[in-house]
């Protein structure tokens, strides 16, 4: 990502992180998906979304950034787009088999 | 007429042999005897079906309802004795047979699918293998400690179920094992599993020990190649619980479709349905043998 030059806690290879690290980090995640819900976008890591995240959501972003491990946001944030795709998927086959 | 009388009576005379042993009068008797059954038989349609000399009221003794009667009751009561008796006994062994089925069915025919010889550490550092599996029933987990979300709330879920397991009196051996050996050595496996469950025991080796364990439990994972040190990743892996018996046999996978209650009553049901080998082939002698 660049912007920590420091290695976060919940990056250390040694150290498996702690319930309260993981707590934080989902409520970080669910604060900054909040966020995301507000302005309408489901796919962060879409290059053409990044102004407008930037514009409401670098608070949450960067906060989300720092108490989660680093494969953890990439995995986070495709983990809401597949959520999503899937949730959509079964609400259109509930509608199908009515 | 007057003719085959008298002849008749000439043929009995004649017929009356009289040996030392019967007097004339007893010869006398027995003819007439014979010229009175002679004239009932005449007496009769020439065709009919009984047999001279046969007592007629003989046949007309069965047709009369009071034997059957007799049979209708005590059939019933067999009947209902015996169905009562059957029903009874289809109806509790009905689902014990199918969780039973299930389990022989995932213990396969001869070779086991899923489970066999490993050789890891545990927690402590202590060696651990498929052996210590033996003698009570363990429901085996995969994972790594760096999992972001889904393996701590399976290891929440276990936590719960096991609680729930002791306070019907059935302890099972938790057993996890790292997908992830490079940053899971036994400490940090001890400190990572002692905020889910107490009884968990965390299990890891070298990579080439957790490949073969894991190929063993058809567990498929993929750390990412070309990590460099220190740097943060993912191990994707295969997410279920196997239950595996005392005999070390694999018997269920149960899958994130089991939350903290289904979970417990899917291993409450196969820990009651199981039944030792001995006896499993033991069974397979009795005239029964094919209701299982």
């Amino acid at each position: 990502m660049g912007w920590f030059s420091k290695q976060k806690e919940m990056d250390d290879p040694t150290k498996a992180p702690s319930r309260s690290s993981r707590k934080q980090c989902w409520e970080s995640r669910d604060l900054f998906f909040g966020c995301l819900d507000k302005i309408n976008i489901i796919n962060s890591l879409d290059p053409k979304h990044q102004k407008a995240i930037k514009a409401s959501c670098s608070a949450e972003e960067a906060k989300f950034e720092e108490d989660c491990a680093t494969s953890w946001i990439s995995y986070f944030k495709e983990k809401r787009v597949v959520d999503f795709k899937r949730e959509k998927f079964l609400e259109e086959m509930e509608k199908q088999q009515k | 007429m007057k003719p085959m009388v008298r002849k008749t009576t000439v043929v009995g005379l004649k017929n009356c042999y009289r040996p030392l042993s019967i007097s004339a009068i007893k010869c006398q008797e027995a003819q007439k005897d014979g010229n009175g059954a002679s004239g009932a038989a005449r007496g009769k349609k020439p065709l009919s079906r009984i047999p001279i000399g046969a007592a007629e009221t003989h046949t007309q003794k069965i047709d009369t309802g009071s034997t059957i009667e007799f049979t209708t009751w005590k059939a019933a009561a067999l009947f209902l004795l015996l169905g009562g008796g059957v029903y009874y006994f289809f109806k509790n062994e009905k689902q014990r047979l199918e969780i039973e089925k299930e389990a022989e069915a995932n213990r396969g025919y001869g070779r086991p699918l899923v489970g066999g010889p490993f050789s890891l550490i545990d927690e402590n550092g202590e060696p651990f293998t498929e052996k210590d599996l033996l003698g009570k029933f363990s429901i085996v987990y995969f994972g790594f400690s760096h999992c972001p979300d889904i393996c701590p709330d399976e290891l929440d879920k276990l936590g719960v179920w096991l609680t729930e397991l002791k306070k019907r009196n059935i302890n099972l051996q938790p057993v996890f094992i790292t997908c992830d050996p490079a940053r899971d050595p036994p400490e940090v496996l001890k400190e990572y599993l002692s905020e889910f469950h107490p009884d968990i025991i965390g299990l890891t080796g070298d990579y080439d020990a957790i490949k073969s364990a894991c190929k063993k439990y058809r567990v498929y994972f993929s750390t990412p190649p070309n990590v460099k040190p220190g740097q943060d990743y993912l191990v994707d892996h295969s997410i279920f619980f196997y239950l595996m018996d005392p005999e070390g046999q694999f018997i269920d996978a149960l899958g994130r479709n089991y939350d903290e209650e289904t979970g417990v009553e899917k291993i409450v049901e196969h820990v009651s349905a199981y039944v030792p080998k001995a006896d499993r082939e033991k069974r397979k002698d009795k005239w029964y043998s094919f209701l299982f």
